[in-house]
């Protein structure tokens, strides 16, 4: 298990990094916030909604000043917010024109207890997905996760977002690609 | 036309930089994954440990509130006041739904997340709603009163199908 101490190496120093928390229920923003300062981030913008995050996200992107320093450097969102959901807010982010945006990893966490919610965040575009009740370990394998697998992103005439296939599995069905491995193009992201 | 069939299916892979574990002050190339301090993990579930001691206390609390906000509700007519407080129903049910959810308490997670999606869906103002909204409260103070966490067992399964029952004759 990554996160566990190897007694050979530090932990993971985070000070320097800044966290979006998009979560409208306050008992669960505070917990989540005392979490992550627990875990040493050094900065964390928390808001209740999608519409709050991306006014937050607008801000923090006008104020950058290096090209390689952005202001925000993982989201971590709930899922259903009144007033701006997830959905909306990963929408916006993979929408977004800059690259400092739209390929910014973005944890889900949700209290559906449903395998529908964890596959419709991933095709929405989430990186990782997080289910109610979360315990320290699971929030940091998710951030330990999105640090040490940047995953290639997909842009698909109908998808923009982190490669959804993690396993390398055999298949023996019909192969009903359209296109081949060789066709893809690839590119250089973040 | 093959062009512009090409160019609707055309799919592009952007190859991703370990940017944050360069920004963390960390090898880029390094084979083995990080990890975070164990202290801090240990320091995070104390935290959720806190919070969850105060479960029953916030949702007894959550309770009054719905009890409160349904009892002005029910009897109200059509209009502007009666929508606030469908709405201010849908945010407290989410609340209980989303603090039971994080500290077990997963039936009361249960009928909270099954009224929030009721009046987050319905017309307002029906009969059905007396019967439906009502049926969800009494489940929601049994469940709470009784100290019921698992949505599993004879009477949680006794609640989910009075409540459905209910749901399923007046929607």
């Amino acid at each position: 298990m990554s996160i566990f101490q190897r007694e050979d190496r530090s932990p993971y120093d985070l000070s320097n990094i800044t966290i979006l928390l998009a979560e409208d229920s306050q008992y669960m923003q505070t917990l989540f916030a005392a979490m992550l300062k627990a875990f040493g981030v050094g900065e964390i913008l928390a808001c209740a909604n999608a519409k709050e995050a991306t006014d937050l996200l607008t801000v923090t992107q006008a104020r950058r000043t290096s090209r390689y320093v952005t202001d925000t450097d993982i989201i971590v969102t709930d899922w259903l917010m009144p007033g701006g959901s997830g959905q909306e807010l990963i929408q916006w982010v993979r929408g977004h024109e800059s690259d400092d945006v739209r390929f910014l990893p973005i944890v889900v966490v949700s209290a559906y207890t449903t395998e529908l919610v964890a596959s419709q965040a991933r095709d929405y575009g989430a990186n990782e997905v997080l289910v109610k009740p979360v315990s320290g370990t699971s929030l940091a394998s998710r951030i330990c996760s999105v640090i040490d697998h940047p995953r290639p992103f997909i842009k698909a005439p109908r998808f923009f977002g982190p490669d959804r296939r993690r396993q390398d599995m055999e298949f023996r069905g019909e192969d009903r690609r359209r296109m081949k491995a060789e066709e893809i193009e690839v590119q250089h992201g973040r | 036309m093959a062009d512009e069939e090409n160019e609707t299916n055309r799919v592009e892979m952007f190859e991703m930089s370990h940017r944050l574990r360069m920004k963390i002050g960390c090898d880029p190339k390094a084979e083995e994954e990080g990890f975070l301090n164990p202290e801090a993990l240990e320091e995070a579930d104390a935290l959720i440990e806190e919070l969850c001691k105060e479960c029953p206390a916030a949702i007894a609390g959550h309770l009054e509130t719905l009890a409160d906000l349904w009892g002005r509700m029910r009897d109200m007519g059509d209009g502007p006041e009666r929508t606030e407080l469908a709405g201010d129903i849908f945010t407290t049910s989410h609340e209980i739904k989303d603090f039971g959810a994080m500290c077990g308490y997963d039936l009361v997670a249960h009928f909270a997340e099954s009224l929030r999606d009721y009046i987050g869906q319905t017309e307002l103002n029906l009969t059905a709603q007396r019967v439906i909204i009502q049926a969800h409260l009494d489940a929601m103070q049994t469940v709470h009163r009784a100290g019921l966490k698992d949505d599993a067992g004879p009477v949680a399964e006794e609640l989910k199908k009075a409540v459905k029952i209910a749901i399923d004759k007046y929607r």
